[in-house]
């Protein structure tokens, strides 16, 4: 067991521990408000079966289900939920021994970048207070970089772990789809959408992602995990096109590709042409899909209704007009709108079409590279509100993310440098089922560059 | 005059065990609410896993009804909004049904019509809305039960075609058994479209009734449904499509909804659900679990077993019923004699006991045993009739009932000789008068020794023992 893990199993079995734990936990949140519900206590004193990941204690993002713990999703709609159920993938790392100590906050159910669409609290970057986590899972992201705790779920469904993970600096993986069982991840996007990890390092990421993985019976959609066990030396590197990337973020690209010389890659130029549909398609799909898959919020079997409703189309309506952020019901619309009938051509169809030539356009270059390298985001972490970028702009920059998500292949957002006290993170994108290829560019980049701690930060609490 | 055209949507609850995408129980009846978990309730996270079972049952269905079956089988969204719909769109099928362009034969009458089959496809049924008073209850039991919908082309022309159709379909799928075909219950449940033009000038504005719960009301809603059109076609009424509900208690259709309010389902590829391409190893168990179907049934009772095509008609209405006919047949009984038994006596001790042929203790083999003991004359057709009631009463073989009750009929002619003598002693005027020419009063004796023997003595045995003692 190494010092890291020692300390975060004494947590939950060493009373002193977790009292000074509770107090630094409560410091930060002040501060920056990563969770939504925070409940180390539940399982102290609990048998906790042997496994790789014994002890230590995790968070959730507030779209992942938690048996008893509130399934919120960020959302008025679900603030008083209480699940019922646990998602596969964290039964699967409670077997492995973790422990569940809360759930973070988020975007209103995963749609956003900045967690600013939250209706449920304000989450900030532990950087800069001023500043976003990033989203739709910045609760997770800054809740372990203020180092709340080693690791959290997130979900990713047009970079939605790896995006914060960059404006946080931490690791986040979005696995390959299907490998972890969408079960229990409240849907927006299904077939975009994945479970996956944000962590402190590297060893740990790996180790999360070996003990959640796994087809599961409840998923029809997940597969079992075959990898080819290649081991990486030569480099894919998405053409800097600067202009596209801020000054900072291009600083950061550039000092990273240094790193992977030195280390002895072999790096490859490659293009994607494709780059400029993989926005549009995203949004079509993403909101056909959410249109559909919103569709159950009714405030009839559950979740927020209103006081008084004539007839159960009044109470639907009702429902979702006070239980649904702006954000959530723009796209609603959007989807509803490209799936009418006449038009399904013209737009959804059409979608899926791009889809698979983004697709040709990406896997071409595996013959030639192990991984493909990209930015994160245009930017590092921008400021609350729309001063930095407004929420049309923010969808644009998706567009380095989201391309992993349309693909279904798994990438790797690592922590690459510090630009004027921000953290800014490279991508790595790598072939269906090879994450170990992501690790193997990560663990080699982090002996470089460790994940940054952010000020304030404490490796000893105690 | 005019042409009609008449297509159906059959839907019928599959009887596998468990739901459509999840484990909870599909079965009529229990408590409110009690047969749902996450998944069929649609929480936040949950997802569908395809239940097998059912989608070989829907592979059986459109394999009988000579559907080209799907290699690769995909679902769908339709997304609708409904208070008893737990995700608010069903998981249904659209591009890549089940099966597609299928027929089916049926007898109208003395005519056999072949019947187009549009497509099969698979998907899950909603909850039940239950209004008491100003409140709406709801009940998500049937809320994901698997469900198969059958589409026909526009093939039939009168209410009773769609009646026979109906009848014909119901009787398959329970011979399949994947369906109890009940429609009380809501197991089997009907929409009608129909459509009039002149003739010759192809399909007119469609109508659609709704939720038709008996054959009978598929009959007189769309006979209705038709005169109605024609009255406006003669009235140079323009006919508009709708959808139409029928009133079983004033005897006619009611519209319910006009186009304009028609919804856009924006059907979508169902992403949980991975298409499902059936093994080659599915498709061989698709096979095994084909039987011969009721029409080739009943034609080959008639062929074979020589019935009239009333006599196969009835025989061949059950599965369980055909089979036990056959079995009997096979033991060595008279086809006709079999048909006979059941259709008359069986049949009345059936309703009687409210037992079915399968649940009652007459085998296939008893009844056989009890013919051929009439046929050996060892008990007269009364006393079988006797027996028949102690093989319910006593669930014994009728070898067994005759034995222990003595019911064995008398056919020595020495013993009824006996029986004769007592007669004639105690109807001395009675003899006389035959002697006299008076020979109608002989079947007065024959009845009177039928008494006397307690119904026993073989009635051959009695006219030609009577006609030599009394004539001589």
């Amino acid at each position: 067991m190494s010092d890291f893990e020692k300390k975060w199993s004494a947590v939950l079995s060493q009373a002193p521990v977790l009292k000074a734990y509770k107090n630094y936990v409560g410091t930060w949140e002040k501060k920056i408000g990563s969770f939504l519900e925070f409940d180390p206590n539940r399982n102290v004193g609990k048998e906790l079966p042997e496994g790789p990941l014994k002890g230590i204690p995790f968070a959730v993002k507030d779209n992942i289900a938690v048996k008893n713990f509130k399934l919120t999703c960020g959302s008025k709609m679900l603030e008083q939920l209480v699940s019922p159920y646990t998602a596969t993938a964290v039964e699967n790392l409670q077997k492995a021994g973790a422990v569940v100590v809360g759930k973070t906050n988020l975007d209103e159910f995963g749609m956003g970048s900045s967690t600013d669409n939250s209706a449920l609290g304000k989450t900030n970057n532990p950087w800069d207070l001023e500043r976003v986590a990033g989203g739709s899972s910045g609760g997770s992201a800054a809740a372990v970089a203020a180092g709340l705790v080693p690791f959290a779920l997130g979900s990713d469904t047009g970079g939605s772990i790896r995006q914060p993970a960059s404006f946080c600096g931490v690791y986040g993986l979005k696995p390959t789809y299907g490998v972890v069982s969408r079960y229990g991840l409240t849907a927006y996007a299904s077939s975009l959408e994945v479970i996956g990890v944000l962590a402190r390092n590297t060893e740990i990421t790996k180790k999360v992602f070996e003990s959640m993985k796994g087809q599961d019976p409840m998923d029809h959609t997940s597969l079992d995990h075959n990898p080819s066990g290649k081991s990486v030396k030569t480099i894919g590197v998405l053409k800097n096109t600067h202009g596209a990337l801020s000054p900072e973020v291009s600083a950061s690209y550039e000092a990273t590709i240094k790193r992977l010389e030195k280390a002895g890659y072999k790096l490859l130029e490659i293009d994607l042409p494709t780059l400029d549909y993989v926005v549009p398609a995203y949004y079509t799909i993403a909101t056909a899909e959410a249109s559909a898959n919103l569709a159950r919020y009714n405030g009839i079997r559950y979740g927020h209704a209103p006081l008084f409703a004539e007839n159960p189309t009044e109470l639907m309506k009702k429902s979702r007009h006070e239980g649904f952020g702006d954000e959530v019901k723009l796209r609603i619309l959007l989807g509803t709108y490209v799936l009418r009938s006449g038009f399904q051509d013209q737009y959804y169809v059409r979608a899926q079409k791009i889809r698979t030539a983004i697709r040709q356009d990406v896997e071409r270059w595996y013959s030639k590279a192990d991984v493909l390298m990209m930015p994160v985001f245009p930017t590092p972490a921008f400021r609350h509100g729309s001063t930095d970028m407004d929420p049309f702009q923010q969808k644009q920059a998706d567009l380095y993310t989201c391309t992993a998500n349309l693909v279904g292949h798994p990438a790797l957002s690592v922590p690459s440098t510090l630009e004027n006290g921000l953290p800014v993170g490279v991508q790595f994108m790598a072939p269906p089922f090879e994450e170990d290829r992501l690790f193997q560019v990560s663990a080699l980049l982090e002996k470089e560059f460790q994940a940054p701690e952010a000020p304030g930060y404490l490796t000893d609490w105690s | 005059m005019y042409q009609s055209f008449i297509g159906l949507e059959i839907h019928i609850h599959l009887t596998a065990e468990t739901k459509a995408f999840c484990g909870c129980n599909a079965r009529y009846g229990d408590e409110e609410n009690t047969n749902i978990c996450p998944v069929c309730m649609g929480f936040p996270g949950v997802l569908p896993t395809l239940n097998e079972k059912a989608i070989q049952m829907s592979y059986l269905v459109a394999k009988a009804l000579n559907c080209k079956l799907s290699p690769k089988t995909r679902f769908e969204r339709k997304n609708y909004f409904y208070p008893d719909m737990p995700k608010n769109y069903q998981i249904s099928q659209f591009t890549d049904p089940v099966g597609r362009d299928g027929h089916i034969d049926i007898e109208i009458g003395d005519t056999i019509k072949r019947v187009r089959i549009h497509d099969v496809h698979f998907e899950e049924d909603a909850g039940k809305m239950i209004h008491a008073g100003d409140m709406s209850l709801l009940d998500y039991n049937r809320a994901g039960y698997p469900l198969l919908e059958v589409v026909t082309e526009p093939d039939l022309v009168v209410g009773e075609d769609a009646e026979a159709f109906l009848k014909s379909f119901r009787r398959m799928v329970r011979y399949l058994g994947v369906c109890d075909g009940n429609m009380e219950e809501g197991s089997m449940r009907c929409d009608a479209n129909v459509s009039i033009n002149l003739q010759g000038a192809g399909l007119g504005e469609k109508v659609e009734i709704k939720n038709l719960n008996s054959s009978r009301f598929v009959r007189k809603a769309l006979n209705y449904e038709i005169g109605r059109q024609s009255e406006m076609m003669d009235a140079h009424k323009v006919i508009i499509q709708e959808t139409r509900l029928w009133n079983e208690n004033r005897d006619q259709s009611e519209p319910m909804r006009r186009k304009e309010a028609a919804n856009d389902y924006r059907y979508f590829p169902e992403p949980d659900l991975p298409p499902f391409m059936p093994s080659a190893e599915f498709l061989k168990e698709v096979d095994d679990s084909m039987c011969e179907l009721p029409f080739a049934r009943k034609q080959r009772l008639m062929s074979g077993h020589g019935l009239s095509s009333d006599q196969a008609e009835y025989i061949h209405d059950e599965k369980y019923r055909a089979d036990f006919f056959e079995h009997c047949v096979f033991a060595g009984a008279d086809a006709v004699q079999v048909y006979s038994w059941l259709s008359s006596d069986v049949k009345k001790l059936l309703n009687r006991t409210g037992l079915t042929l399968e649940k009652c203790p007459l085998t296939a083999e008893r009844l056989a045993k009890l013919i051929a003991l009439i046929e050996e004359g060892q008990i007269s057709g009364k006393i079988a009739k006797t027996v028949l009631d102690y093989i319910f009463e006593e669930d014994k073989d009728p070898d067994k009932i005759c034995d222990e009750k003595g019911l064995v009929q008398i056919s020595d002619p020495g013993a009824i000789g006996k029986i004769i003598d007592e007669v004639m002693l105690k109807n001395g005027d009675v003899v006389q008068a035959i002697k006299d020419g008076d020979l109608r009063q002989m079947g007065f004796l024959v009845g009177q020794v039928m008494q006397a023997s307690g119904g026993k003595a073989a009635p051959q045995v009695v006219q030609s023992v009577l006609k030599e003692k009394v004539l001589g």
